[in-house]
């Protein structure tokens, strides 16, 4: 018997790699590449998903043009964006710094908030219910307490004509419209974990060597940050803020849980995936919501190119990087 | 083996587990069903179907509880386009005529000439919310009479009610309601009525809007009209309780409510509401000390006196059902005999929408219960049997919304609504641009 020549090997390498790839690649052109495509083709058409889809031409992009709750679903979601990803970019780089520096119990630390990172949406959306209850809520128990602190002070102050700004208040949050979208902003900053450990990885990276010479040339820790750090951490910053503007854009689970599916109150929190799926699965309009999600994946699309040709002059790569 | 076949075979069974054989396969003696039946529900159904396998031996009942909202829509309706959806499926009333446009649902013609049953064997509202376009495409399991007005006699004698004179106009009810709000420190704690807190506010637009007269479609133009003036009159009153109270400081108070033990009509933080008859078993298994009293919902002046509608599940069989003779009778047996409505009755403590079930003998003297009854055997609407009852819905909860809270005032909000939805019906009536 002779030896296998070189050409077989590879032959069967070939062969047998294809074998174990398939079922990966059959998914990826089944499940992920043909629906994709096939919703290029229902956008155009009527479907309801039960009868076969009829070709209607561009007509569901003209529906949509002329569709209130459409440009509605769009301007909440885009508040959503606009909001969550720079805070929870800068609490994510905040959280990080901290839990980079050496003190004892870092690991602990790290962990701790890491948590909410792992937490399923809905039980997480549950908590955050009770916590911005309006009557019962922790967070407005504290507002509560702010506020009794601020008259005291107030008061004490009175003598000398110094007035305390007052006036927090106490929010509705999920039951006023001008407060549900922020209280769904100041939810989303519970589970930037992700992007911590993101920013812990990129922090080890950052030269030391950089921060000795600035420290012995008499830079403040700030100046250090913002001279340093931030230049170094920008290619990952750019990470989050890209995934992060995808994600924003499909907010969908943490909206539907809290709100019953419904976009309570007064379409405040009637967000763009939740608005798709509406017209999916509860109105039958299948070629619609295909329609939107083309709609949304062109705006998202041009939304990232914006980010990409801009970062050019914020994002340091590292010297002929 | 070889492995070639080995590996060919294994990607045959997974493909062919994915749906059950073809229809000459199947066990005609199993009937598979998808309900909606959790919670302290779920072993009521488990035993209605045990008293259908005891009278048909031989038949199992393969029950699969599948929650009917958003996602069981989309899991029915896929697995109806994929070919392999159950035997028999729960359908909501105001479901059945657009689940039957759709294609979803099979006619059972058939089965009503077989079972000799028709229209004057129902409740007139149970009835007409299954059919459509000319065919019947569902059997009512329950009628759920909506509501009966309920009052907390506790909270009446706090406010210095009399415990035992409830409203019968709406101008007595937000007499007492102004009398029954209780604040704290500028936090309301008990509310006499939210009148929009009815199980949605599209079911209290309906509820309202019938008992002040209105109308939500015309059958034979085919057009809806949420703008009649009773519906406009309901809403417009439904908004003077969210200038009079504060719509934030209310739906602040709401956001404190839970279900069941924690139900606010139980613990007293609302003091009038309406009822839906599970809430009878309910208030007996949580909140047993609560003195209440049940009575037909006020209305006003040129309104409708004794208003209700009716609600509740009925079966159908979807498209495609591969054991339709065993569905069918499983169908028949708990929709249209007096063995299984009696079966329904005794364990859901539900009405079956049979009006002609035995049940009803011993109902009708029971407390609470038999004023329900009477309430069914007047109710008059169902909510409107057309193809484009989802969006209608939702286009009037966004109605009810936007008036509540001061965006459109109360013509314009169900003004829009109208629009926005009969467009939508037209273009389903029309075949969806063309017939598919």
């Amino acid at each position: 018997m002779g030896k296998p020549k070189h050409g077989d090997i590879q032959r069967a390498n070939m062969r047998n790699g294809l074998a174990f790839a398939a079922p990966a690649l059959v998914g990826l052109l089944t499940l992920t590449a043909y629906p994709i495509i096939a919703a290029i083709y229902y956008s155009f058409c009527n479907y309801t998903a039960l009868k076969p889809p009829v070709w209607v031409g561009g007509t569901n992009y003209v529906r949509l043009a002329h569709d209130a709750l459409f440009y509605k679903s769009l301007g909440n979601t885009a508040f959503f964006a606009v909001l969550s990803v720079p805070l929870g970019v800068l609490v994510a780089f905040f959280l990080a710094l901290l839990l980079n520096m050496r003190v004892p119990g870092r690991t602990f630390f790290r962990t701790v908030f890491y948590i909410p990172s792992i937490v399923p949406v809905v039980a997480g959306s549950v908590l955050w219910l009770w916590l911005l209850n309006p009557q019962y809520g922790l967070i407005n128990y504290a507002l509560a307490g702010l506020d009794s602190g601020l008259r005291w002070l107030d008061g004490l102050l009175a003598w000398a004509h110094i007035r305390v700004p007052l006036g927090v208040g106490q929010p509705g949050w999920l039951a006023d419209p001008a407060w549900a979208k922020p209280a769904l902003v100041l939810m989303s900053t519970w589970g930037v974990g992700g992007w911590v450990v993101i920013y812990l990885a990129g922090l080890q990276d950052v030269p030391k060597e950089l921060y000795e010479a600035a420290e012995i040339d008499g830079a403040s820790a700030w100046d250090r940050v913002r001279h340093i750090t931030v230049p170094f951490m920008s290619p990952h910053i750019f990470f989050t803020v890209v995934m992060g503007l995808i994600g924003a854009s499909q907010y969908f689970s943490q909206a539907w849980v809290m709100t019953g599916g419904t976009g309570s109150p007064a379409n405040s929190t009637l967000f763009y995936s939740m608005y798709l799926f509406q017209n999916a699965f509860q109105y039958f309009k299948m070629g619609y919501a295909c329609a939107m999600a083309w709609v949304l994946f062109i705006l998202i699309l041009l939304a990232t190119l914006l980010i990409f040709k801009t970062s050019a002059r914020h994002v340091y790569y590292g010297e002929g990087g | 083996m070889t492995r070639r076949s080995f590996l060919l075979g294994g990607l045959a069974a997974v493909a062919a587990g994915g749906c059950r054989g073809p229809a000459a396969n199947v066990n005609p003696h199993v009937v598979s069903v998808w309900h909606p039946w959790g919670g302290t529900m779920a072993p009521a159904f488990r035993r209605v179907c045990a008293a259908f396998e005891r009278a048909h031996p031989g038949f199992t009942v393969r029950a699969v509880f599948t929650p009917n909202d958003l996602s069981n829509n989309q899991k029915f309706f896929t697995s109806v386009a994929a070919g392999c959806p159950p035997d028999a499926i729960f359908v909501d009333g105001p479901q059945v005529a657009e689940w039957a446009e759709r294609g979803a649902l099979e006619p059972l013609d058939h089965l009503v000439r077989a079972a000799g049953i028709g229209p004057t064997d129902y409740f007139t509202p149970c009835w007409k919310q299954c059919e459509y376009a000319g065919h019947v495409w569902a059997l009512t399991f329950c009628a759920d009479p909506n509501f009966g007005f309920v009052w907390n006699k506790a909270d009446f004698e706090d406010a210095g009610l009399d415990p035992e004179r409830p409203p019968v106009t709406i101008a007595e009810m937000d007499a007492m309601a102004d009398r029954l709000a209780k604040w704290d420190d500028g936090k309301l704690k008990r509310i006499g009525l939210i009148p929009w807190a009815e199980y949605g506010s599209t079911n209290s637009l309906f509820t309202w809007g019938w008992a002040f007269g209105g109308s939500f479609y015309d059958e034979r133009a085919r057009k809806v009209t949420p703008d009649h003036p009773g519906v406009v009159k309901a809403l417009e009153w439904m908004c003077s309780y969210a200038r009079k109270y504060d719509i934030t400081k209310i739906a602040a108070l709401q956001a404190g409510f839970g279900t069941a033990e924690q139900n606010p009509f139980y613990v007293g933080k609302l003091a009038m509401t309406c009822l839906h008859i599970s809430g009878i078993d309910e208030i007996r298994r949580y909140a047993p000390r609560l003195r209440y009293g049940i009575t037909y919902i006020p209305y006003p002046p040129g309104g409708e006196p004794h208003s209700s509608w009716v609600g509740g599940w009925c079966m159908g069989i979807p498209k495609g059902s591969r054991n339709r003779e065993g569905a069918e009778e499983l169908l028949r047996w708990m929709c249209a005999t007096n063995e299984g409505t009696i079966a329904v009755g005794q364990a859901s403590g539900l009405f079956p929408g049979y009006r002609r079930s035995p049940c009803f003998a011993e109902v009708r003297n029971r407390p609470g219960v038999g004023m329900l009854y009477k309430i069914l055997l007047e109710t008059r609407h169902q909510r409107p049997v057309m193809p484009a009852q989802a969006y209608y819905m939702g286009a009037l909860q966004r109605a009810v919304e936007a008036a509540l809270y001061g965006q459109k005032t109360p013509i314009q909000a169900l003004r829009d609504a109208g629009t926005e939805t009969q467009a939508e019906l037209d273009f389903i009536l029309a075949g969806q641009g063309r017939r598919g």
